[in-house]
């Protein structure tokens, strides 16, 4: 029997045939496809498991909790009216973080938890700031396309002082470049029906403003020395949310915009006799903030004054850079545009409304009409050039000689966190002055949230080719003083009878939030 | 050293940071935008944050809850793998292999958290989830989103420690609920949740067991191999003795043999 499995064996060995081997390879294929497939082939280590193969910037690598100087970015409710983020493109870079925290004081300057309310003045800031722009202005660019195409809308547009020296860099001027007439001719080729200057309700935000501060030095009104400023919407929000006790300082008049809003559905409905309803009024600014403050549900005193609750006094704010979208679109290149003229009514503006645009502007043009409405005479030559409350420095003071007043002791600042030197400096009860100027962004609105993104961050550079550009403006205009201008006295004459009259005070002055209640006191 | 995250929900100020860093470190796909209001988790989303809005001392509030895998400290999509594609690593992420999933779904059917979700619309699906960055903990870095929080609402670090935090914060601040989520939801989980407004109104699932899932089970299934080998055993005692009978039977059929 042992003899017989020998011989079988050997008789096994000799039979290692082509066929039974190529039979015993394809079985250890399949086993070893089986194997790779059910995966027992390929035990893979924790540091190689699902997910990880992305990047994160570099300030995020470093080992544990280690502190990072710059983290996230700041929250953006998504029904904020101004600004909008869209993820895909956010980095994490934290740039937004920086100037909301550091130049604006916005972030990080309340307490957790939050109220209802996720804390933003709209200034848009963050949007120069961030690199790959995905934050940006919430695009509005076709509702006023639609306008314009509806036969039955008369479609309005205002333009405001900065725009005029920052637009060109989007069609490839140097920056601060001077194109207000060919910004006119751009917006009248996109089919606005009236093309309108801010600078002309500029002007008449200082009538009533000086008059405003006039009735308060001499306690004709009882509100409280200095007066603030009230142009800037992103300052008007940051003092309801952190100042409220000082909003009996902020003078009651609507900023510009908003002002001329208000007369372009009353006074300017009446002249031309269009219908309220069918006016739609689009404001071209240099600013995200400004957008809020037309949708503040007490910005539509055109609604009281006809009696019609749908009216809202400005319907459409666009940035400058959604302009320069629109015109984009219509394949329209503003360099080569003649230039043109702004439509009569409310189209005149005089060298202090052009300086609106920069910081210490609003303050300078102010005190020429205040000294005028104070002394009935023209202000001397040095009030024309009120260098130190001109160009960059954070916090500026400057006293004017007024005769029957005395010294007028005046403050500019710009940027939030300067604005908060000195309203600490009122609170505590040490302000000397009689007025202060606020502007939300450093440079004042020629950098606002909505400038062209001429230099990522914004550079002092280009904020001084843009102001340079202004005062320079303001030297060579005919008339320098908002009271000089021909069609403020019209419209006095005609309409609103004075400054701070019945009739002023319901459409161009307003009333304030206290939005204290959204902050929560910071601790630790 | 098994590694945990404290959320402290009253410092987040929904900056949604971390769902941006979650998508930029696995390099996920946008098929949403984060940070709205009853967003939910998907197979490319692994975290969200949610817009909680609330009334606290009769004022309303808005609260913003961060969601991903809270990676249980005995988690039940483990155990309901049988092909070991989930695991719990020892640093504390429950990570997903690929290579060994079989595609059943077991676990999207386990968790009760609601949390793995599959790929439904490619032709190899994965199954998907937050693996918080086993990587990144391997190498003692923090998880991505934890990395990115502005606001100091997330902290990494030990298990015990982040325990430690929360309890010494919810004891020191009468603002804090006195219930640490994730203490002993689902057996315990190595992310944990401290906040100033009840969980059961900020949308967490509170009346999960705090027994550990798997235990449901284990007394059951851990009787497997015993009944598998007594059954076996009983079969074969019952087909032995089947044969040896009909052999029995047929040799005394044939009687004629001897």
């Amino acid at each position: 029997m042992y003899d017989h499995v020998k011989e079988d064996k050997q008789q096994l060995d000799k039979q290692v045939t082509r066929r039974s081997f190529l039979k015993m390879m394809g079985g250890l294929s399949l086993a070893g496809i089986t194997i790779g497939l059910t995966g027992c082939s390929n035990t893979t280590t924790v540091a190689e498991q699902a997910g990880g193969d992305g990047w994160l910037p570099q300030q995020y690598q470093a080992r544990g909790n280690w502190p990072a100087q710059v983290r996230g970015r700041v929250p953006i409710d998504p029904d904020n009216p101004s600004i909008v983020r869209d993820d895909q493109k956010c980095i994490l870079c934290g740039q937004c973080m920086e100037v909301c925290t550091r130049v604006q004081t916005v972030a990080g300057h309340y307490g957790l938890p939050m109220a209802d309310d996720i804390i933003c003045v709209n200034c848009g800031q963050c949007t120069l700031w961030c690199p790959t722009g995905a934050i940006t202005e919430r695009d509005e660019t076709q509702k006023v396309a639609q306008a314009i195409n509806d036969p039955n809308k008369h479609v309005i547009v205002q333009t405001a002082p900065a725009t005029r020296v920052a637009l060109g860099e989007e069609f490839g001027l140097p920056p601060g470049t001077w194109v207000v007439g060919q910004q006119v001719a751009a917006l009248k080729r996109l089919g606005f029906d009236a093309v309108f200057d801010t600078n002309f309700t500029a002007d008449l935000t200082i009538m009533e403003e000086a008059t405003e501060l006039i009735k308060r030095v001499t306690g004709e009104i009882k509100a409280p020395l200095p007066q603030f400023t009230s142009c800037s919407p992103g300052w008007v929000k940051f003092c309801e949310y952190y100042y409220p006790d000082l909003l009996p300082h902020m003078s009651s008049c609507k900023s510009p915009q908003q002002m001329l809003g208000a007369v372009a559905k009353t006074y300017y409905a009446k002249v031309k006799n269009i219908k309220p309803e069918s006016i739609v009024s689009v404001s071209i600014m240099p600013c995200t903030a400004k957008k809020f403050e037309a949708q503040r549900p007490e910005m539509n005193d055109s609604a009281h004054y006809w009696h019609n609750k749908d009216l809202q006094d400005v319907d459409v704010v666009l940035t400058t850079r959604e302009l320069a979208r629109l015109i984009k679109q219509q394949n329209i290149d503003l360099s080569k545009l003649p230039e043109e003229n702004y439509d009569p009514i409310m189209g005149e503006g005089t060298g202090g409304a052009i300086i609106f645009g920069a910081t210490g502007g609003v303050m300078e043009a102010a005190v020429r009409s205040a000294y005028f409405l104070i002394t009935k005479q023209q202000p001397p030559a040095d009030l024309f050039n009120l260098t130190p409350v001109r160009y960059l420095e954070g916090v500026k003071e400057a006293a004017v000689e007024v005769p029957g007043v005395g010294t007028v002791k005046v403050a500019v600042c710009h940027g939030l966190s300067n604005a908060r030197q000195v309203l600490d400096t009122v609170r505590a009860g040490n302000a000397p002055w009689h007025f202060v100027e606020f502007m939300s962004c450093p440079g004042g609105c020629i950098n606002g949230g909505g400038q062209p993104r001429s230099s990522v961050p914004p550079s002092d550079e280009i904020r001084m080719a843009r102001i340079n550009s202004l005062y320079q403006a303001d030297a060579q205009a005919p008339r320098r003083a908002s009271h000089e201008n021909s069609e403020i006295l019209a419209i006095y004459e005609k309409f609103l009878q004075h400054p701070m009259s019945e009739l002023s005070e319901e459409l161009l002055h307003t009333s304030y939030t206290d939005r204290g209640k959204k902050i929560n006191a910071l601790t630790s | 050293m098994s590694k945990g995250v404290l959320v402290d929900l009253t410092k987040c100020i929904g900056c949604g940071s971390c769902s941006v860093a979650c998508k930029m470190w696995n390099a996920l796909p946008y098929s949403q935008i984060t940070q709205q209001q009853g967003s939910n988790l998907d197979a490319d989303t692994w975290t969200v944050i949610n817009r909680a809005e609330v009334k606290k001392d009769n004022e309303p509030v808005w609260r913003f809850i961060k969601y991903q895998c809270l990676h249980c400290d005995e988690p039940a999509c483990v155990s309901a793998c049988f092909s070991k594609a989930l695991k719990k690593t020892k640093e504390g992420p429950v990570v997903y292999d690929v290579n060994l999933c079989v595609g059943c779904r077991y676990c999207m059917l386990a968790c009760p958290f609601n949390i793995p979700k599959y790929e439904w619309d490619k032709a190899f699906p994965e199954v998907r989830k937050c693996q918080m960055c086993a990587n990144r903990v391997y190498n003692g870095d923090s998880p991505a989103c934890v990395s990115v929080c502005p606001a100091g609402a997330l902290t990494y670090g030990d298990h015990k420690t982040m325990l430690a935090i929360a309890r010494e914060k919810i004891n020191g601040d009468g603002d804090y609920v006195k219930h640490i989520f994730g203490e002993k939801e689902a057996g315990g989980t190595s992310w944990l949740y401290i906040s100033d407004i009840p969980f059961e109104k900020l949308g967490f699932r509170t009346n999960v067991t705090t027994k550990p899932l798997p235990e449901y089970t284990e007394s059951i299934m851990g009787l497997t191999p015993a009944v598998g080998l007594s059954w076996g055993a009983l079969l074969t005692g019952m087909y032995v003795y089947n044969r040896r009978r009909n052999e029995i039977a047929k040799e005394k059929e044939k009687p004629g043999k001897k």
